[in-house]
């Protein structure tokens, strides 16, 4: 690992002071859990400046109230599978929160470190992106406001400016009739970077008809994105077999239209398929 | 029935249990002297090239550096092996994998010495890659090592064979023929602690050396032999070692080699670590094998020829593949009667890492193939996987494929009926075959096997163990087998206790050093209870005859009513009631007096003058082979085992998750019976990494994972609940009738879980890891060069230190 001036703020005001001061060879360290592997490859590009946020209280916590849930960024996987809060009004999250690395990781990695890492294989931003997530991006010069699936360019590149800090995640709590669910493929049962994830939400009224569908796969697309191409499928239409492997399809045929054939098309292929269907059906047990 | 034990067989602590778990033992990386410097090995650059120029002058010059030294360096042999002398310690005119080293240097501080290695330039001539054994033995392919004698094929260093019979007649009378390729995959031994060492030079001239290292005695010779040193002036000690596997020979012996030759040369400690990173690109692996299999079978399932053709990757030296593939040879055919049987084993030079010792050594690959074989054999003639075994198995008296006639007790048939009964098999197998349909599949699979124990014809098999009873009656127990974390100095501990019968804390085991204790051959191939166990009683027997004879002369007692019992001097009452007044001082209920402490019996024995110091030796009983015909007594006994997999498997996704296993082995006799519990759950866990997840990939001879983010082992959440069963059959041959647990525990977990998926899904994996695209599609995907977005190929990424684009592991 190559060395790095290290500073540790106290509070996000002196945070975000120190990354417009060092911007743009600065770097912020949460969890470490991304950064401490990737500063470990010999051809790492380690940043002179890293700034630990890691004690900044402000930064973390989940505030729930008003319909909303807000989830500060230093918040941890072990956190959210344990909120209440959580359970309650975004199942999908909290299940996406206990499939994360391993006891180790979780009470060490961060929510906003899993974003802003934008790996494909993150696996809280689908249930995330199916919350119809905003971030806010504080830096000194300005505070703004966007829907996660916009923070992304492509994989690990987001339109953050190397100024601006993460200080908010938050969502409108899924309404009680919504149900939801997260699957991810791992090639084992922990410890596993996710080959292919679903995040669905599916809500349906009195007949059974469904009024909304929301559908996030992970590891699939260049950019992160809800698949409306395929929630529209559903809208208006009863749950079924064959509707959820259309949907399926669907998915299928958007993510080779956009990443083209690769060496694991041939797999990816047909069980993105399965995974989205199954996903649904989760949604409509 | 027989003898109690108050030690051996019952549940007893680990010696090395205490300082493990409470982070006083100490690794090889934990030792560190004053004036130490940091040594550091440049590797190759191709997978196999021709060395035009080493320029080390400005590396030479970078202050805080003591050495800079190439092959030209080197005072005595170049290169080692323990068959095939080849392998290069400094790559001087070739480089044959990515992992041979050039330059070695030594600095004051780790970051130098890493910073040097960058200054370092070398011209290389790159030469073709050979990958894959295959290609690499057609006649046009260049050659690898130009001056090794080759067997019938292009880069062939070993050609083993077995002829029993006649199989052209043997197909002739087959009702039928069962033909079949079989492939498996490079394994890491993933030991938790990476290579380490430290090499001091001694006060006498020569070099010592502690650390991380698994075959003493081999390294020694290696060690000593490159820096033209008597044996003695080379002291090897091992520390605590984190785990090997069979994977801290040759690795270690090149490590052992550099550290040492630095340490002359500047005259001052060095102190050697690999990363995980260096560790993977440069230790070798299981082999991998293609295996063509032919059997001709009667209608009612009896086999009338066995034809087998495997070859064997060695990679880019010989290492122990003569060995291991000669395991593979004998063991080829499985515990099955068939009287036409013939084997060909070839090991083959390719530009890969080399191949060597992995628990297992040879039988994990030709297991696969043949207890595939034998299902598939069933489901030819509509038996199931049960009867086929038991009709086809050995029993006593039966004759191998070698020819050896089986005196022993051979147990194979109680392992099978044991492990079938305990997990439903019979009833669950066919169950299963008429399940609905749904996408997720349960299924039940079988396997079984016989083991010959330690090294067999091989070579020279024996080992020493040292008792040393001190005046306080403390003991010293060491011994020329090392303990690598699999329990050999527990496993002798115990046996030392139960001869003198004395309870375990007082015993101090040492680990093993070179001056010390004497060649006792490798700690390998599963030798280290029955032979220096055997070693140990022997020299526990020593010990306690003189005990006994003072203890006789102290009492006037004589001797055949004396005994050593929870650390007194005893008479031996017989059966008899106790008289009242008379103590019973032993909890198992057999009537003794006490005479003496063991104290007191051993400071009188020092009083006297006598030798309280036990040398026990053990040479394995005569075993034989004939090479030409390839026949003889392969193995002094052998080892029986039976494992029983279920699966559940995800038919749409190819996920396979293990959610039962049994595991039965007959070990003779359970030394340790937690230890045994241990092996058995560990090989299991081992055994499903082969088969469902663990797969060392190259491209083009460039390794595709470094580190464990990408090269998968199994997680506590991968491996199920494991039922073991100990069967104990004493063999005359072993310590308290002992034989062998590890590698066999290890053996038969990836083609019982095979068979079980088959029994899941009707589709028969033949080329493992069973892993997710090989489940659902049959065959594997291979990720061709960059990965996920901008990423380099691993090894390329570690070799070249320079700042690419940032990157990321995903597994795209
Ligand atoms: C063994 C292992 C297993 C893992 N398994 C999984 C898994 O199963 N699923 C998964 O999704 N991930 C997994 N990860 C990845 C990692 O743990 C998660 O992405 C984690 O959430 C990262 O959080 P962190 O706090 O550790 O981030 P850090 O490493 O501290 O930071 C990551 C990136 O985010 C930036 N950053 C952090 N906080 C902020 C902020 N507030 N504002 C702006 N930028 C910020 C950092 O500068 C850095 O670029 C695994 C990692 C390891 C080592």
């Amino acid at each position: 690992m190559k060395p790095f001036n290290y500073m540790r703020a106290t509070n996000l005001h002196e945070a975000i002071g120190l990354l417009a001061h060092h911007t743009p060879n600065v770097c912020l360290l949460a969890g470490g859990t991304d950064l401490l592997i990737e500063w470990r490859r010999p051809s790492a590009c380690t940043p002179e400046n890293v700034i630990d946020i890691s004690a900044l209280t402000e930064m973390k916590g989940i505030e729930s109230g008003n319909g909303r849930i807000v989830l500060k960024p230093l918040t941890t996987h072990a956190q959210i599978l344990k909120s209440q809060a959580i359970i309650e009004s975004a199942p999908l999250l909290s299940v996406a929160a206990t499939v994360i690395g391993s006891p180790q990781i979780r009470n060490r990695g961060t929510v906003g470190g899993n974003i802003m890492n934008a790996a494909a294989c993150a696996d809280t931003v689908p249930p995330l992106i199916a919350l119809n997530a905003e971030v806010v991006l504080q830096s000194e010069s300005e505070r703004r406001t966007l829907p996660l699936h916009e923070l992304f360019l492509k994989p690990y590149e987001t339109v953050a400016r190397p100024d601006e800090i993460l200080c908010e995640i938050r969502f409108e709590k899924l309404p009680v009739k919504a149900r939801s669910s997260f699957i991810k493929l791992g090639r084992r049962n922990a410890l596993s970077i996710s080959r292919l994830s679903v995040a669905a939400v599916v809500a349906r009224d009195e007949a059974g008809v469904i009024t909304n569908a929301r559908i996030v796969p992970g590891a699939t697309f260049p950019r992160w994105r809800r698949v409306v191409e395929a929630e529209k499928l559903l809208v208006g239409e009863k749950a079924s077999a064959e509707l959820f492997r259309a949907a399926g399809d669907t998915v299928s045929e958007l993510m080779i239209a956009e990443t083209g054939h690769r060496w694991s098309t041939e797999y990816k292929e047909p069980v993105i398929a399965v995974l989205v269907q199954r996903a649904l059906e989760q949604c409509c047990r | 029935m027989e003898k109690e034990h108050n030690i051996v067989s019952t549940q007893q602590r680990r010696v090395d249990a205490w300082g493990k778990v409470t982070g006083k033992a100490k690794f090889a990386e934990d030792y560190n002297v004053a004036h130490q410097l940091y040594g550091k090995v440049l590797r190759s650059k191709y997978p196999h090239a021709r060395i035009l120029r080493i320029d080390t002058s400005k590396a030479a010059q970078l202050p805080g550096v003591e050495a800079v030294l190439t092959a030209k360096d080197i005072p005595g042999s170049k290169v080692f092996g323990i068959v095939v002398k080849n392998q290069a310690i400094l790559a001087e005119e070739k480089v044959r994998y990515l992992g041979d080293g050039v330059v070695l240097v030594a600095a004051v501080s780790k970051e130098i010495a890493e910073k040097t290695i960058t200054l370092i330039n070398v011209d290389y001539e790159p030469l073709p890659v050979l990958p894959d054994p295959e290609t690499a033995m057609q006649p046009d392919s260049p050659r690898i090592h130009d001056d090794s004698p080759e067997y019938e094929f292009r880069n062939t260093f070993v050609h083993h064979k077995v002829r029993k019979g006649d199989t052209e007649k043997g197909f002739a009378e087959a009702d039928f023929v069962i033909e079949r390729r079989f492939k498996t995959q490079f394994i890491e031994h993933s030991y938790l602690e990476p290579e380490a060492v430290l090499a001091e030079p001694s006060e006498q001239g020569g070099v010592k050396i502690t650390g991380s290292i698994q075959n003493l005695f081999s390294s020694r010779r290696s060690v000593a032999t490159f820096l033209n040193l008597d044996l003695n002036k080379v002291e090897i000690i091992q520390t605590t070692l984190g785990g090997s596997f069979g994977g801290k020979d040759e690795v270690m012996t090149a490590m052992c080699c550099r550290s040492a030759l630095l340490a002359l040369k500047t005259g001052k400690p060095v102190k050697m670590v690999n990363s995980r990173e260096e560790s993977m690109l440069e230790s070798y692996k299981r082999h991998p094998y293609v295996m063509y299999y032919k059997w001709g079978v009667k209608k009612d399932g009896r086999i009338t020829a066995m034809e087998q053709r495997c070859i064997a990757d060695g990679g880019a030296y010989a290492s122990m593949s003569p060995f291991v593939t000669w395991r593979s040879v004998v063991q080829a055919t499985g515990p099955y009667h068939c009287e036409n049987v013939k084997t060909d084993v070839y090991a083959v030079y390719t530009n890969n890492n080399y191949t060597g010792a992995m628990r297992g050594f040879g039988s994990p690959q030709v297991n696969f193939a043949i207890e595939s074989m034998m299902d598939e054999l069933a489901e030819k003639v509509g038996k199931n996987p049960l009867e086929i075994r038991l009709q086809n198995g050995f029993e006593r008296g039966a004759v191998t494929a070698t020819g050896q006639k089986l005196e022993h007790n051979v147990s194979l048939k109680e392992v099978l009926t044991k492990a079938a009964h305990s997990s439903s098999f019979a009833k669950k197998w066919n169950d299963y075959r008429h399940q609905p349909p749904s996408p997720k599949k349960n299924g039940i699979g079988i396997a079984c096997s016989y083991r010959g124990v330690s090294l067999g014809a091989e070579g020279t098999d024996a080992a020493g163990t040292i008792v040393s009873v001190q005046t306080d009656g403390s003991m010293i127990v060491s011994s020329g087998i090392t303990d690598m974390g699999q329990g050999a100095q527990s496993a002798m501990s115990h046996i030392v206790a139960e001869v003198l019968g004395i309870s375990l804390d007082r015993i101090q085991f040492l680990n093993t050093n070179t001056s010390r204790v004497p060649d006792s051959g490798p700690t390998v191939a599963s030798r280290g209870t029955i032979m220096g166990g055997s070693a140990a009683k022997r020299a526990a027997e020593i010990v306690r005859a003189t005990l006994l004879d003072v203890g006789s002369k102290m009492t006037g007692i004589t001797a055949e009513a004396l005994d050593l019992r929870e650390n007194y001097l005893v008479h031996t009452l017989g059966e008899t009631p106790v008289p009242p007044g008379v103590e019973s001082g032993d909890s198992t209920s057999r009537r003794c007096k006490r005479l003496a402490s063991f104290t007191e019996l051993a400071a009188e024995t020092f009083r006297r003058g006598k030798p309280m110091y036990g040398f026990g030796w053990f040479k394995s009983p005569k075993t034989s082979w004939d090479e030409e015909k390839g026949q003889g007594e392969a193995y002094f006994t052998f080892v029986y085992g039976c494992n029983v997999a279920e699966v559940e498997v995800d038919t749409q996704t190819g996920k396979v998750d293990v959610v039962e296993f049994t595991s039965v082995h007959d070990v003779g006799k359970a030394i340790s019976r937690g230890g045994v519990l241990g092996q058995i759950y560990g090989g299991v866990a081992m055994g499903l990494g082969y088969g469902l997840l663990e797969e060392f990939d190259f491209e083009d001879g460039v390794p595709k994972h470094l580190n464990f983010d990408e090269y998968l082992i199994p997680t506590s959440m991968d491996v199920p609940p494991v039922k073991a069963i100990i069967v104990e059959n004493e063999d005359a041959a072993g310590p308290f009738g002992a034989k062998s647990i590890g590698e066999p525990a290890n053996e038969i977990a990836a083609p019982a879980i095979v068979n079980a998926i088959f029994n899941a899904t009707g589709q028969r994996v033949y080329e493992l890891p069973a892993n997710l695209e090989r489940v659902l599609l049959g065959h594997k995907l291979t990720r061709k060069g960059e990965r996920g977005s901008v990423r380099k190929s691993a090894a390329e990424t570690w070799t070249d230190a320079s700042c690419k684009i940032r990157h990321k592991a995903t597994d795209e």
